[in-house]
């Protein structure tokens, strides 16, 4: 078999992209508009010798998520705004027990039921800090119906090596645009780091980051969300393994921001330089193919969390940096923080993406 | 092989206070556990938060000590994705009830192959002794510092309701009983959920007239009322005391389950 | 087989005190090195498990330690009785 050319809605490509990498779990709840997803799977997992089940609320798809991983499936669900904020808790604990998993988010205009149908970016923040306490998780912003696909299946890969939930945060305009798809005939698989009997089940490893002790193979694995020492005892009242494990939760997610990134440059020596992530990325793209004799520079990111800070000094010239977005300016405050020149912060809140014309007035603005 | 052998034996002694009735819990469901001849590595014990709760971290075995309310959750989980795994699941009133009360009735609804342990001890124990759903009316506690006025859940009632294959109730006094209804519990494909009601001398003995862990165990004692004596009177027509409650097996079927490993699956 | 009480898990409870069918376990009367008052064992070779263990091969009765909360009792294997010669001298 070979690749194949397919007209996919994007929620349809994720849920293949998770079918490629292996998925044999999937815990969901409906709502819109993700529920194409949890759909198709119902539809295919069976066959697959997987597991769909519908879940009574997304508390619990989260939670039989991570209960699945733990028997050594690679396990998903896919969510919106509400559910996404009911999830919070057992992402929390998802990122303490360090249990890979992958939530795909398809955002929806919140707060609160906000606009079921039209797309946002606005869970950008919630999905990296959320849950209380400090962690660091992955996410990843796909902008067309090929990256639903391609970056479903990455991000399994990269929740079973990290060992941490990996998110994918993508928006009513990405889920349910149809377009082209080239379906590769096989998708990389690698696995969750081994672990090593007889060894410390929560003893990390050179990357930081812990075998995985699997349930069901005799290692009597003990997890828990409380501050657990390396055997997985709880032991909530040492103030300094406390420190070391949360700084170690952070740690192995952080120093592999470069290794991790995702993104690509268009015109680094440009004076003003757009940056996007997800549905904003198409009209910047629109904006650069209308203007060809205009240099705009344009960074475009894939991996959003962790933020490859790096990558903004790849435009040497840069003198600012525009950052449209379909909520008020999240991310352009984190670019902010790493950036040294100005940054634009271009918000549209109603569930409508920016107008290539109503960026390039930005743009000609600064020029 | 007994059920010591299932403990950590470098975990021990564990956290709970002198009395609590929730290590005799424990202890009741290992043996059964025992007797059941499983593996160690294909058990897997799945708790919540709360007092009970920290009894899978005492087991040898895989365990899973999850968020509050949401033991039964992750265990669909682990059960659903390998029906091949034994899946316990230690509970407490509060954890079970309040905030995971929609995860237990829909387990139960799904009638997905566990075993529920719930230590019942009509209190929150581990914060210290709050009302919980299941606190008797008219009950101290720090939340109802003028006895509890809401009526109490009665579990096992609600677990039958909702579909459960196998319901029974016991308490920490009938230390034989619970072991075999524990036993059966786990030989019954589908949701099996045994209520243990236990005491609580720190939480809930102090503020409401137990001033001694044996004057609680008395009163759980003398308070029982046999399901068989039940029917009887039900049968003679005569009142039942109304704070008496039931113990013993309060339901056997055998509705369809979900999560059955592949050879237990009947044609 | 010998009864006997882990002092280092056992909490003080006494609820072995109320269900041993021979009334072995006894209420202690001083605290140990923990400062918890450890039950005192009453004769308790007349304990049916000591007793008929290894006539039956199975564990029998056991209440005590099923009820006991903290997993502090158990059974040891004693010494097998030896019968020697004991030199009288008058």
């Amino acid at each position: 078999m070979t690749s194949r050319l397919e007209f996919w809605q994007g929620n349809i490509a994720s849920a293949e992209g998770a079918l490629a990498a292996g998925c044999r779990f999937f815990g969901g709840y409906p709502i819109t508009p993700s529920t194409e997803i949890a759909e198709h799977m119902a539809a295919k997992l069976p066959k697959r010798g997987g597991v769909f089940i519908q879940m009574e609320d997304e508390l619990a798809s989260i939670a039989s998520v991570i209960g699945a991983s733990w028997t050594g499936a690679r396990a998903m669900t896919a969510t919106s705004g509400p559910g996404f904020s009911l999830m919070m808790e057992n992402i929390g604990y998802a990122a303490m027990t360090e249990t890979p998993c992958v939530i795909v988010n398809v955002q929806r205009g919140g707060p609160s039921t906000g606009q079921p149908t039209m797309a946002a970016q606005g869970d950008m923040m919630q999905c990296r800090f959320g849950s209380h306490g400090d962690y660091a998780i992955i996410a990843l912003c796909p902008a067309s119906v090929q990256e639903m696909y391609d970056l479903t299946a990455k991000a399994f890969n990269l929740a079973d090596k990290y060992r941490v939930p990996v998110f994918l945060m993508t928006d009513e305009v990405i889920g349910h645009m149809r377009e082209r798809i080239i379906v590769p005939d096989a998708v990389e698989h690698t696995g969750r780091p081994a672990f090593v009997p007889g060894t410390l089940p929560f003893k990390p490893g050179a990357d930081l980051v812990p075998g995985f002790p699997e349930f069901g193979k005799g290692y009597g694995t003990h997890v828990t969300g409380l501050t657990h020492d390396e055997r997985g005892y709880p032991c909530a009242t040492n103030p300094g393994l406390h420190a070391a494990l949360v700084k170690r939760l952070v740690d192995k997610i952080e120093s592999a921001t470069q290794k991790l990134a995702d993104f690509d440059v268009v015109n680094p020596d440009a004076e003003q330089v757009f940056i996007a992530y997800g549905a904003p990325v198409r009209t910047v793209q629109q904006v650069i193919h209308d203007h060809p004799d205009r240099k705009i520079g344009f960074l475009r990111v894939r991996t959003v969390w962790p933020f490859p800070s790096h990558a903004l000094a790849l435009f040497k010239n840069a003198r600012r940096f525009i950052v449209p977005e379909l909520n008020l300016g999240q991310i352009a405050r984190e670019i902010e923080r790493h950036a040294k020149v100005p940054v634009t912060s271009v918000p549209k809140l109603g569930g409508e993406l920016h107008t290539p014309g109503e960026l390039y007035a930005v743009w000609e603005a600064g020029a | 092989m007994s059920f010591e052998d299932w403990f950590r034996q470098d975990r021990l002694p564990h956290i709970y206070c002198a009395g609590c009735g929730n290590g005799t819990i424990i202890n009741c469901t290992l043996a059964a556990v025992d007797a059941m001849g499983w593996a160690k590595e294909d058990t897997v014990f799945v708790s919540g938060i709360g007092c009970s709760s920290r009894a899978p971290g005492y087991i040898v075995t895989d365990s899973l000590h999850t968020t509050h309310g949401r033991a039964l959750a992750f265990a669909t989980g682990v059960k659903m994705a390998n029906p091949k795994l034994h899946v316990v699941v230690f509970t407490g009133d509060g954890d079970l009830a309040a905030i995971g009360g929609n995860h237990f009735i829909h387990a139960c609804r799904r009638n997905i192959d566990l075993t529920v342990v719930c230590m019942n001890n009509q209190i929150y124990g581990m914060t210290g002794g709050q009302g919980s759903p299941t606190t008797p009316r008219g009950c101290i506690s720090t939340t109802t510092p003028y006895g509890s006025t809401e009526p109490a859940f009665d579990l096992s009632e609600l677990a039958i309701a909702a579909g459960a294959n196998y319901v029974a109730r016991w308490t920490s006094y009938h230390v034989k009983e619970l072991e075999r209804a524990v036993k059966t519990g786990l030989e019954t494909p589908g949701f099996s959920f045994i209520e243990a009601l236990v005491q609580c001398p720190t939480n809930f003995g102090r503020r409401n007239k137990f001033r001694q862990v044996a004057d609680q165990i008395e009163y759980i004692k003398a308070h029982a009322l046999l399901k068989a004596k039940r029917d009887r009177l039900l049968e003679q027509g005569e009142r039942i005391p109304e704070d008496m409650y039931v113990v013993g097996e309060l339901m056997r079927r055998s509705r369809p389950a979900m999560g059955l490993a592949p050879t237990e699956v009947k044609p | 087989m010998k009864l006997a009480i882990d002092e280092t898990r056992c909490k003080g409870c006494n609820l072995c005190t109320k269900v041993c069918p021979y009334k072995i376990f006894k209420e202690g009367k001083l605290p140990n090195l923990r400062g918890i008052v450890v039950p005192e064992l009453d004769r308790p070779e007349r304990c049916t498990n000591c007793r008929l263990y290894h006539l039956y091969g199975r564990q029998l009765c056991g209440v005590c330690q099923l009820t006991c909360p903290d997993q502090a009792i158990h059974w040891v294997e004693e010494e097998p009785y030896e019968p020697h010669k004991v030199a009288i001298e008058y």
